[in-house]
């Protein structure tokens, strides 16, 4: 389904962010990304969702480079992935229902699907008793928790987490680690880069560690790939 | 595109307007005398030019006879004038014509009942129409040879002349005066149109990046700005043309006085006539510098 072949992503003359990266993700997976900071686990996934192009190599996603994507076919790529920033990217100015709504009211969806989508999806992560309340007005997790829910209102075939339990308590981690387990129980594929080691040993799913920019290993539940 | 996202669309268009309505003032305010500046200076260099054609259609020689020239005389000159190159046309008008012409043109009574027709002081004349208004010299510096002054009364020809003079030299005036002032206000309206819009895409930068990155086509993302470009324009239109009625209002007495009645009356004809003209003449400008500036400031947010 996905497939990262000798990706190379060079920002600068001495940033290398990722150096010759191959990965192969199939359909239904789940895929933690871990490395320390710095490593260019977020680096991987702007790679993924086309924020960034890498400097050499292909990135195919069912069969398509998206590399080569034409501005105008970008759009129609990305309703097709969702995406947990590791900085939320919510708005401010809007509640939180109006905040997933937004997703789904950029990809030209009917007012009928949206009223009936929303509520659906908030309550998957747990935040419809929230769903008038400010970004301000939420916790840390709580913010992830709707993060998550925007990415995935619009049923993404694939969902991609950068630090999705970034600044959270072991708890609240656990809870969206959790979370994501079960949403990828439901078929979507779910890539989570974080740099805590710990939590995803825990998961037993397959991992892929980085450092300085190429994959140290690959695991799949204990054993080895690479 | 759906009729809902048309509405999504205008609607956050809508917001953009009245989130920064003082900017949004400015703006529209800004294009509102731009638009009414590139009207006025439009419309005086039509009206003028086209009196300016009225009057010189109009001008002719006039050569007034003593009462004391035969008719014979007075013939004979028509036929010798007649036959001139540079003469267009020649109508010989008679007292009882003069009359007439008279009488229509006074609107007292007292004045009209002054002259009665068996008493008639009015001179009989012909009316000399030049091929070119250039000519009118020639043919007036004939007529005044002695050879024909002993029945010329009159030759009157100077005052329409420069009447054209002046019409001609404001005209051309005008013109310039139109080019400079339109093209300094569209610059300063471009300006202050293209930061305002900046502003407010510039306030809206995360909410646009977040947009595209959760899928938003460039359309969603560009028309809002787009709507509010036009809003600029469309309100700039409406406001300019109430303005204009108040300007010409006003102007009314001026042109009355200095230019004479003629412009006055082409000019309010002319804006009757072509009400609608203008005001689409200021939709088109006002929306195409609207756009142009949302166009030309979203330009670099959309390459993400
Ligand atoms: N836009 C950029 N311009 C230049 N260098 C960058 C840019 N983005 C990232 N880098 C560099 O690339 C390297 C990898 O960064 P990346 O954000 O991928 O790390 P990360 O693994 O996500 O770290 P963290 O766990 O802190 O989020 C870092 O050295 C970083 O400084
Ligand atoms: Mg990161």
């Amino acid at each position: 389904m996905i497939e990262i072949v000798g990706v190379s992503k060079i920002y600068s003359d001495t940033i290398k962010a990722l150096d010759n990266v191959n990965l192969k993700i199939e359909k239904g997976e789940f895929v933690s990304i871990v490395g320390q900071s710095g490593a260019g686990k977020s680096t991987l996934v702007k790679l993924l969702i086309c924020e960034e192009k890498p400097t050499s190599g292909k990135i195919l996603i069912a069969g398509r480079n998206i590399v080569q994507l034409k501005l105008s076919e970008l759009p129609y790529f990305r309703r097709k992935v969702g995406v947990v920033f590791q900085d939320f990217k919510l708005l401010p100015q809007k509640t939180v229902l109006e905040n997933v709504a937004f997703a789904l009211e950029v990809c030209d969806a009917l007012p009928e699907e949206i009223k009936d989508k929303v509520p659906r999806i908030l309550d998957l992560v747990g935040m419809l008793k929230c769903k008038d309340k400010y970004p301000d007005e939420l916790s840390g997790g709580e913010k992830q928790r709707i993060s998550i829910a925007r990415a995935l209102v619009h049923s993404p075939k694939i969902l991609i987490a950068d630090e999705a339990t970034g600044n959270l308590d072991p708890i609240n981690a656990w809870e969206i680690i959790e979370l994501l387990d079960r949403i990828n129980r439901r078929g979507t594929i779910v890539i989570l880069a974080t740099h805590n080691k710990a939590i995803v040993d825990r998961l037993k799913r397959r991992v892929v560690l980085i450092k300085n920019g190429t994959i140290l290993s690959d695991k799949v539940r204990g054993g080895y790939v690479i | 595109m759906s009729w809902i996202t048309i509405s999504r669309i205008t609607k956050l268009g809508l917001t953009n307007f009245w989130r920064n309505r003082w900017l949004s003032l400015a703006s529209t305010l800004v294009m509102t005398l731009t638009l009414l500046i590139i009207t006025l200076f439009v419309v005086m260099t039509m009206v003028i030019s086209k009196t300016t054609t009225m009057i010189k259609s109009k001008i002719d020689v006039a050569v007034y006879f003593k009462d004391s020239a035969t008719t014979q005389e007075i013939s004979d000159l028509q036929q010798i004038i007649a036959a001139r190159p540079d003469v267009k046309e020649v109508r010989y008008i008679s007292k009882e014509e003069a009359l007439r012409v008279w009488n229509e043109r006074q609107k007292n009574q007292r004045i009209k009942e002054l002259i009665k027709p068996e008493e008639n002081p009015l001179p009989r004349s012909l009316a000399i129409k030049a091929t070119n208004p250039e000519d009118l010299k020639n043919i007036a510096d004939f007529l005044a040879q002695n050879q024909y002054s002993p029945i010329v009364h009159k030759i009157s020809y100077e005052d329409n002349k420069q009447i054209i003079d002046k019409l001609l030299a404001i005209t051309s005036f005008v013109k310039k005066m139109g080019w400079i002032f339109s093209i300094t206000f569209v610059i300063i309206s471009i300006l202050v149109i293209l930061n305002t819009i900046r502003l407010t895409i510039f306030t809206r930068k995360e909410e646009i990046e977040i947009m595209r990155l959760v899928g938003a086509s460039d359309r969603f993302i560009k028309v809002p700005f787009i709507v509010e470009g036009i809003l600029y324009g469309f309100l700039a239109c409406i406001v300019a043309t109430i303005a204009l009625w108040i300007v010409i209002g006003l102007a009314t007495p001026l042109t009355n006085r200095y230019l004479g009645s003629i412009v006055t009356e082409n000019m309010h004809h002319f804006f009757i006539s072509k009400f609608l003209l203008i005001f689409l003449m200021q939709f088109i400008v006002g929306i195409l510098v609207g756009i142009g500036c949302s166009l030309f400031s979203i330009r670099r947010y959309l390459k993400v």
